[in-house]
């Protein structure tokens, strides 16, 4: 069974075999070599038979073929409505041809399954929302990407990613000495305008625990200046954990399960090692739907909950701004116009739509605010979900995917888009590049920073 | 023949139906994974009924849901079809003397002028869904022989009782062909899609529990259809 | 006083005035020098793909490419570092640019950053908003040492310092510029003028100002002057103290001009997060690197405390 030594079915466990696989400029060998791969039949006949149960059997077979999914897919909108783009052939012809031939399939057609997963699909779900079947194409394409993962046919970047997780529980190489030692560096830097500014680590019984995304801390730290500085703010008693502090799983992107659930074990390890009241995350998407929507799931948790509440960043906010432990300053609110990102991870498939709109009624002077159309859970991807930002292979599809968003800002005229997810932020970044349509975007915290009032005895001592 | 279709062919069709599907449905449960599914339907079983109740009500509404105002025409052409198909073989004076004389009970029973339209729009529905399945690239691309197969078996009772009902040709072997396209259906049901009978309130109803319990049921408004 | 300078560069022309400051200083003083340049801002989420600073082009890393920018670097400035000896090091890094200065210059705890010029040929782009305020605002706000910025050549033709000029608006980190001026005349023997500008700007927008009030606020500032600051300068002679009325950036920069001073040093005020209208002298402070014709020097309140502290 030929193998590549870069591109093959093994995960990455090892530092030095993530750091061969990241000296491969563009996954140009990676690729290359996937082209000889083979795909090992039997394998895949006995994981579909042994993990695709009642649901996504009754999917595949009592889909009436109606097509009314189509429209719902941005994707196939975007690409000039080419029927290839409909959700439910993009999962016949893949997932459901797998099953059809008993897994066997060869090394074409998994380069086809691997195209359709990642750069086909974003996972948003919107489909779900338009089949009268209740038949869930994101789902399923999530758990091909699995099966993919599994025989190696997976995007370089996602391999990348997932073993990154395995290696440092983190999507990117960061320590938790380099985290807890950033986190205090911003500290640092921001005590002297904020008096008592601290980041209390591994405080036990804190009634809020932190966790961030590995590009605040590799890149941006200043995202986590902010969230201490609102924290302080309020008044909270918070803390960080040491370890188990990394939110994301680029892992349940690729289909690395069994990262995935290390991931989320280590994130579950910092609550009961800590036991804080609550778990809160940083502003992204994808990495609340790993932690606390799937998550409990990857680690068995037969409630479907994590160990302790954990909520989105926007629902702190929307807490702390209606009880009056953040209030803003009146003057300070957006008096220009404003629009908001849904992002699919937390309002379609989480259901907090009226808790960001409640955040916008407290930030944005009234009259300034306009949706999007559609919005809520039937707003469409940012175009770069799912993985799909990160993957240089599937660039020009990527740009593609973006004028979806575009337009859809384009007719709020909004100036600045509040994207309270990582993923949209950046997807969103990338079409204003892409595309110059003059508008600028923000996460809430530099928003809120901006506007709320600080109390007397966190004003700087003159 | 005519004994046999409506003797023991009958039982037999019944029977396959209802056994048919009551073991799809038990299956389909049974198979029901929360761990690979990722929802915990033991754990929540009230926001599991409600989401499971919401998502399949907004569903049987025509117009209930977004996707069914968005795409007007399908809708209506969709619930024309439904509804006849369901109604008027339940309903229907004559199937309803044959149920009194088999097992001694009865529905109330459809004035004759409705019946009429109804399987009318059934048929017209029927021919329209092949218009839409031939016309639209969308559905054109998913459309397989299977597909006009299924609708092939769930019209002809539809067309054969038209048939007899206006008196066209040899009466009773038309009927003959009739009940032995309606018992054909019964038999198909269990094992083709049109399981889909009792495996659309087990899809809805179980996405419903998917949205209802883990993707946001319990956190704020449920969502909306 | 300076033992270890890091010269943060694009390693371009927009930063040559300030190689020519930074290497002479650290000729001069027999400084260590560490050439610090990030070569790539992130892009892309979590791809290794990133924007090339000077090219602007899309590349991606490994760290071959990491030690070729880095002979590239050597070359570009390959004349004055056979100058140095063994007294310098290059060091590249991948990020956004104010970052990467400030987490180096926490590792390395340099006595000064020198830095050039704006990179505006990247702010023009959608990464506007991770680099806006400039570079230079940001490091010079955060830093926990001075920072050195030259723009214009005619700052860089410099032969040390020999007379420096300290503006002040009697704010807290004024009071430390003052403080750190004085430290810096003493041990390198310079001229040291203070000098404060009454801000009349108002008078073009219509506001009335009567001269006499003019008049009686410049002797109030130079009283106040005397008084804060004589009792530092305590058995320091070569020292002059003035004040004038004006834009205040505008008269800092041609009384630089009047003294032939080789430096500037002026407080920072403006962080990110504080109110604009505490920014003023802030972009004062940005006025005066952009017009000054010598080497402008800001201290920020962090590093003022650690002047305090020293005395």
């Amino acid at each position: 069974m030929p193998e590549g030594t870069l591109c093959n079915k093994q995960p990455i466990d090892t530092d030095e075999q993530l750091k061969a696989l990241l000296g491969d400029k563009g996954g140009k060998v990676y690729y290359e070599e996937m082209k000889l791969l083979e795909v090992d039949q039997e394998k895949l006949q006995d994981t579909i038979r042994k993990t695709m149960k009642s649901r996504i059997k009754t999917w595949l077979k009592i889909c009436a073929h109606c097509g009314m999914c189509a429209d719902s897919c941005f994707l196939y909108r975007i690409n000039d409505c080419d029927p290839k783009q409909v959700p439910a052939y993009k999962v016949q012809s893949t997932l459901g041809e797998m099953v059809r031939k008993k897994g066997r399939v060869d090394n074409a057609f998994m380069h086809m399954a691997m195209e359709t997963a990642w750069a086909k699909c974003t996972c948003c779900n919107r489909c779900a929302m338009y089949c009268p079947h209740g038949i869930d194409m994101g789902v399923m394409v999530g758990y091909m990407r699995g099966l993919l993962y599994q025989q190696g046919f997976v995007p370089w970047e996602m391999k990348i990613g997932a073993g990154m997780h395995r290696v440092y529980r983190a999507q990117m190489d960061v320590t938790p000495e380099e985290f807890v030692d950033t986190f205090q560096w911003m500290v640092e830097e921001y005590e002297e305008e904020y008096a008592g500014l601290t980041v209390p680590v591994d405080k036990e019984g804190a009634d809020i625990m932190y966790t961030v995304n590995a590009r605040e801390v590799k890149h941006y730290p200043e995202d986590l200046a902010e969230a201490a500085i609102l924290f302080t703010i309020a008044g909270e008693d918070w803390t960080i954990p040491s370890s188990g502090w990394e939110l994301t799983s680029l892992a349940m992107f690729a289909g690395d399960w069994e990262a995935c659930r290390m991931q989320v074990e280590s994130v579950y390890d910092a609550m009961e090692r800590l036991k804080p009241k609550r778990m809160i995350g940083t502003e992204c998407g994808h990495a609340h739907r790993a932690t606390v929507i799937e998550g409990p799931y990857w680690a068995g948790r037969p409630d479907g909950k994590p160990p302790v509440e954990s909520i989105h960043y926007v629902e702190w906010v929307a807490e702390a701004l209606r009880t009056g432990k953040l209030k803003i300053d009146p003057e300070k609110r957006i008096k220009k116009p404003v629009t908001l990102q849904d992002s699919c991870n937390y309002i379609r498939n989480h259901g907090l739509k009226e808790i960001t709109r409640e955040i916008m009624s407290y930030m944005v002077e009234p009259g300034y605010f306009f949706d999007m159309a559609p919005n809520k859970e039937h707003n469409y991807c940012c175009g770069g979900g799912g993985g799909f930002n990160g993957i240089g292979l599937y660039r020009p599809q990527r740009n593609k995917a973006l004028i979806t968003k575009r337009d859809q800002i384009l007719g709020t005229g909004a100036d600045l888009v509040i994207a309270p997810c990582h993923n949209c932020w950046d997807a969103i970044r990338d079409l204003e590049e892409e595309y110059e349509i003059g508008i600028s975007w923000s996460f809430l915290k530099p928003l809120l920073i901006d506007m709320v009032i600080v109390p007397e005895h966190m004003k700087p001592e003159e | 023949m005519y004994a046999f279709l409506t003797g023991p062919m009958f039982y037999l069709s019944l029977a396959v139906f209802f056994i048919g599907l009551a073991v799809r449905v038990i299956l389909y449960i049974r198979g029901l994974d929360w761990k690979l599914d990722r929802v915990a339907y033991r754990a929540h079983p009230k926001a599991g009924l409600k989401g499971a109740l919401r998502s399949i009500g907004y569903w049987l509404v025509p117009f209930g849901t977004r996707s069914w105002r968005v795409q007007p025409f399908m809708t209506v052409i969709f619930f024309v079809f439904h509804i006849g198909a369901v109604i008027v073989p339940l309903f229907l004076l004559a199937h309803n003397m044959i149920l009194k004389e088999k097992f001694g009970f009865s529905f109330f029973t459809l004035n004759p002028t409705l019946a009429d339209v109804l399987t009318w729009g059934v048929l017209i529905s029927a021919i329209l869904l092949v218009l839409r399945r031939i016309a639209l690239p969308e559905v054109r691309i998913l459309t397989t022989g299977y597909d006009y197969f299924i609708l092939a078996i769930s019209v002809a009772p539809f067309v054969t009782g038209l048939i007899c009902r206006y008196h066209v040709g040899d009466y009773s072997a038309w009927l003959l062909v009739h009940i032995a396209a309606g018992e054909l259906l019964l038999i198909l049901a269990p094992f083709t899609k049109l399981s889909h009978i009792v495996l659309y309130f087990m899809s809805r109803g179980q996405l419903g529990m998917d949205f209802g319990i883990k993707r946001g049921g319990m956190n704020g408004k449920p969502i909306s259809w | 006083m300076f033992n270890k300078i890091l010269f943060a560069t694009s390693a371009t022309e927009a930063c040559d005035h300030a190689a020519r400051v930074a290497f002479a200083m650290a000729e001069k003083y027999n400084a260590h020098l560490e050439i610090f340049h990030v070569l790539g801002l992130p892009t892309r989420a979590y791809s290794q793909v990133v924007i090339e600073v000077k090219t602007r082009e899309r590349i991606e890393i490994d760290e071959g490419y990491c030690d070729w920018v880095k002979e590239e670097v050597r070359m570009y400035y390959e004349r004055f570092l056979e100058k140095l000896g063994d007294r310098y090091a290059i060091e590249v890094a991948i990020g956004v640019t104010h970052r990467e200065i400030l987490r180096t210059a926490r590792n390395t705890n340099p006595d000064l950053i020198v830095m050039g010029g704006s990179t505006h040929h990247l702010e023009d782009s959608a990464y506007r908003q991770l680099i806006t305020g400039s570079t230079f605002q940001r490091v010079s706000g955060a830093a926990h040492c001075p920072v050195l910025v030259v723009t214009r050549p005619a700052a860089s033709f410099w032969g040390g310092f020999s007379k420096i000029v300290v503006g002040t608006d009697f704010s807290e980190s004024a009071d430390a510029a003052v403080d750190y001026g004085i430290k810096l005349a003493r041990s390198l023997d310079c001229e040291l003028s203070l000098f404060h500008a009454v801000d009349i700007s108002g008078l073009a927008m219509g506001q009335v100002m009567i001269q006499d009030d003019i008049e009686e606020k410049l002797r109030v500032a130079r009283k106040k002057m005397r008084y804060r600051y004589l009792p530092k300068l305590e058995g320091f002679t070569d020292y002059s103290i003035d004040a004038w009325e004006g834009i205040p950036y505008m008269e800092i920069v041609k009384y630089t001009r009047e003294k032939q001073a080789d430096l500037v040093i002026m407080a920072h005020h403006a962080r990110r997060f504080e109110e604009k209208k505490d920014a003023r002298m802030g972009s004062n402070l940005e006025q005066v690197i952009v017009r000054a014709g010598c080497p402008v020097l800001s201290i920020n309140r962090t590093v003022g405390r650690q002047v305090d502290a020293e005395k």
